[in-house]
């Protein structure tokens, strides 16, 4: 994938391109708002990764820019501000996800990963298929190699999203934010206790175990 | 030049309007009545002049001046009101009640005149009254002069006039006298509020209005400026409480993490350890403390805010239900009875994110203290007075009555709960949404001791009704 930085902390810049660098993407730099700018303008990206406060240009107007050009590449905004009115603001000026600072790297990629993702499989779809596995969105039903597998409401949410990025890392966070809408850190690791559920659905019986957990990360789908 | 400080103020100033405006439309009034009356009184003497003019006017036609004469001679040997003068036609008078005709300068048929007659009563002393008559030439070229006294009925006249000028005389020195008494109790109330935000100004958060109990304006202003200036106290010594509270805990896990990694430095530099382990753990301990941090700047920042927020309506029964369907998994791996009781369709005004927030922490702590065969139950009702109740009881130890103030501080953690996982900030983030939503929390012993487990602790999040 090719991905863009825009972040005016060098060091925190060099250290995520080198990170991004080693799980194989291609990484372009940007040192303010503007420098940002023209290199989006300039080049086709998968993926822009913003600093929401920059100098001469945040990160905000820099995006509000961009899609008033009608460029759509997905953009994750980097922000020391969590709250939820600063989210807001992200997003309503055209970003696609919000990572507050400070993250965990795998946090950083997984989100990433996730938003090209979502690039390629813009169509709508209504048949979800990994492997042995499928999903009928419409008749809401869930089969593994034939077999129909009776979930709960929130099960089915939590596996369509992992079928959606099928493949990738995905951490709690993740999950919480994109499958329950919480944007708050449990104490407790409460999204453990409903993978392993979900996994004891769709694995028990099988040979090959789909829903892995990937250390220090999260959870992969795998078909 | 600048006024006395009394006549500046407001009310002082609106006094002085009102009594304008008074004055103005009792100007008019005076004016209404003065036309009225004086006019009316006028009408009517005329209208008797006129008629008696009339009717000696026919006793000419019929029998001359010499019947004329006569007549005027019986009226006045009689009691009659009216004044009369007959002249020729030269002018002199013949008979009459005054001396002279008070008409000069009688050149028509007929003129009207005003006039002041002058009068000797019995004692001697001389009397002006207003007068008012009708001259006119008489067909043989002879002059009739009637008048009538009109002293009297402008005499009423002038009495109202005067009543009305006393009356508006005295509503204005009331007035000023109220504007006077409104302006200075006016001004004192203020003055008190005044001096309470110069305090506050420059620096003195203590200082606090008197309320005086009376339930008026300046009741509920004395009181909003209380609670305002009580929450900025409580807010400004909340930051200065957090501040405190980061640099002492975060002190101690960064120490550690320094150590661990010095530790691990030496270990590697002697060949002796695998350096990657070491690196594992100082990556918890970082995690852990900025965990430990963004919860107590999230605290921090709830408590500057005030208010929560971007508050909505909604369900709380939903939302129950939503943060129970989180937990619910997670009480029954550990071997936990759960149960929930909501009542449906309460609304409740709030940030929906803090409110699931502060509930999935309470949920938390109850999941993490109770044992294995132990219950916990969340319930969501509406209390009596219309304020939003949502607690959760467990079976675990509890806390003990002396120390439940003590847990809701930042960071405070029990001897029985060090061994579990947590910063000790779960319940001061439910407190300080509690506060951010004008409500309050209730720590309160469980269902009691049973088969050497509880007593059990009841946490409640007390939100108040909308409106």
């Amino acid at each position: 994938m090719r991905l863009l930085i825009v972040e005016d902390d060098l060091e925190a810049s060099g250290a995520m391109t080198k990170g991004l660098v080693e799980a194989g993407h291609e990484c372009a730099a940007a040192g303010d708002g503007e420098a940002g700018l023209a290199e989006a303008r300039a080049g086709r990206f998968d993926v822009l990764i913003v600093d929401r406060m920059m100098p001469r240009l945040d990160g905000v107007a820099m995006v509000s820019l961009l899609r008033k050009e009608g460029n759509q590449t997905p953009v994750l905004f980097l922000s020391a501000l969590g709250e939820i009115n600063d989210r807001v603001a992200g997003l309503n000026a055209g970003g696609d996800d919000y990572l507050v600072k400070p993250y965990a790297f795998a946090e950083l990629i997984a989100r990433v990963e996730a938003l090209a993702r979502r690039r390629e499989t813009g169509s709508v779809q209504t048949l979800l298929r990994v492997g042995d596995l499928e999903m009928d969105l419409i008749g809401r039903e869930v089969r593994r190699a034939g077999r129909e597998i009776d979930l709960q409401p929130r099960e089915f949410q939590l596996l369509e999203y992992l079928m959606r990025n099928a493949g990738q890392s995905v951490t709690r966070t993740m999950l919480l934010e994109k499958v329950w809408e919480y944007h708050f850190d449990p104490q407790t690791n409460v999204i453990d206790v409903h993978i392993s559920r979900l996994r004891s659905k769709i694995d028990k019986g099988f040979e090959h175990p789909m829903l892995q957990t990937v250390r220090g990360a999260g959870y992969r789908l795998e078909a | 030049m600048r006024l006395p400080r009394l006549l500046r103020t407001t009310p002082f100033r609106l006094t002085l309007l009102f009594l304008a405006l008074y004055a103005a439309a009792a100007s008019a009034f005076l004016a209404y009545i003065y036309v009225a009356t004086a006019g009316e009184v006028t009408r009517r003497s005329e209208a008797i002049v006129t008629q008696e003019m009339q009717s000696l006017e026919a006793v000419y036609r019929r029998g001359g001046f010499n019947a004329l004469n006569q007549a005027v001679d019986e009226r006045l040997s009689g009691d009659h009101p009216l004044l009369y003068l007959l002249m020729n036609a030269s002018g002199k008078p013949v008979s009459g009640s005054i001396g002279q005709s008070p008409v000069s300068d009688f050149d028509g048929d007929q003129k009207w005149a005003s006039f002041v007659l002058t009068q000797t009563d019995a004692d001697g002393a001389v009397i002006k009254r207003p007068a008012r008559g009708l001259q006119e030439r008489l067909a043989g070229g002879e002059l009739l002069f009637v008048g009538a006294d009109v002293g009297e009925s402008e005499a009423i006249v002038v009495k109202i006039l005067h009543a009305l000028w006393g009356a508006g005389a005295l509503v204005i020195v009331l007035g000023l006298a109220g504007g006077v008494l409104i302006s200075r109790d006016v001004s004192r109330n203020i003055t008190s509020l005044t001096d309470v935000i110069d305090a506050a100004r420059s620096g003195d958060l203590h200082a606090r209005a008197t309320v005086r109990g009376t339930g008026d304006e300046y009741d509920e202003l004395a009181k909003g400026l209380n609670d305002m200036l009580q929450r900025l106290e409580g807010s400004i010594g909340g930051l200065r409480h957090a501040g405190d509270a980061i640099a002492h805990d975060l002190r101690s896990p960064l120490t550690r993490l320094r150590a661990r990694l010095e530790a691990a430095m030496i270990e590697a530099d002697a060949g002796r350890a695998d350096p990657k382990l070491a690196l594992h753990q100082a990556l918890e301990d970082a995690d852990g403390v900025l965990r430990t941090f963004a919860a107590v700047l999230a605290i921090a920042r709830l408590d500057a805010a005030g208010d929560a927020p971007d508050q909505t309506v909604f369900d709380p029964g939903l939302l129950a239900a939503d943060v129970a369907e989180l937990y619910e998994p997670l009480c029954e791996d550990k071997g936990q009875d759960f149960k929930a009781e909501l009542t449906p369709a309460l609304s409740l005004k709030g940030n929906r994110e803090f409110i699931a927030q502060a509930l999935a922490n309470i949920l938390d702590n109850a999941v993490k203290y109770t044992p294995t065969g132990g219950a916990v139950m969340l319930r969501v009702r509406r209390r009596s007075s219309g304020d939003i109740e949502m607690s959760v009881t467990d079976t675990g130890p509890g806390v003990d009555e002396a120390d439940r103030a003590r847990v809701l501080e930042r960071f405070v953690r029990l001897e029985k709960s060090r061994h579990q996982p947590g910063a000790g900030l779960g319940l001061s983030m439910v407190a300080a949404v509690a506060r951010s939503h004008r409500g309050h929390l209730e720590l309160d012993e469980g269902p009691g001791s049973l088969d050497g487990s509880g007593p059990g602790l009841r946490v409640a999040l007390v939100l108040p009704k909308i409106g």
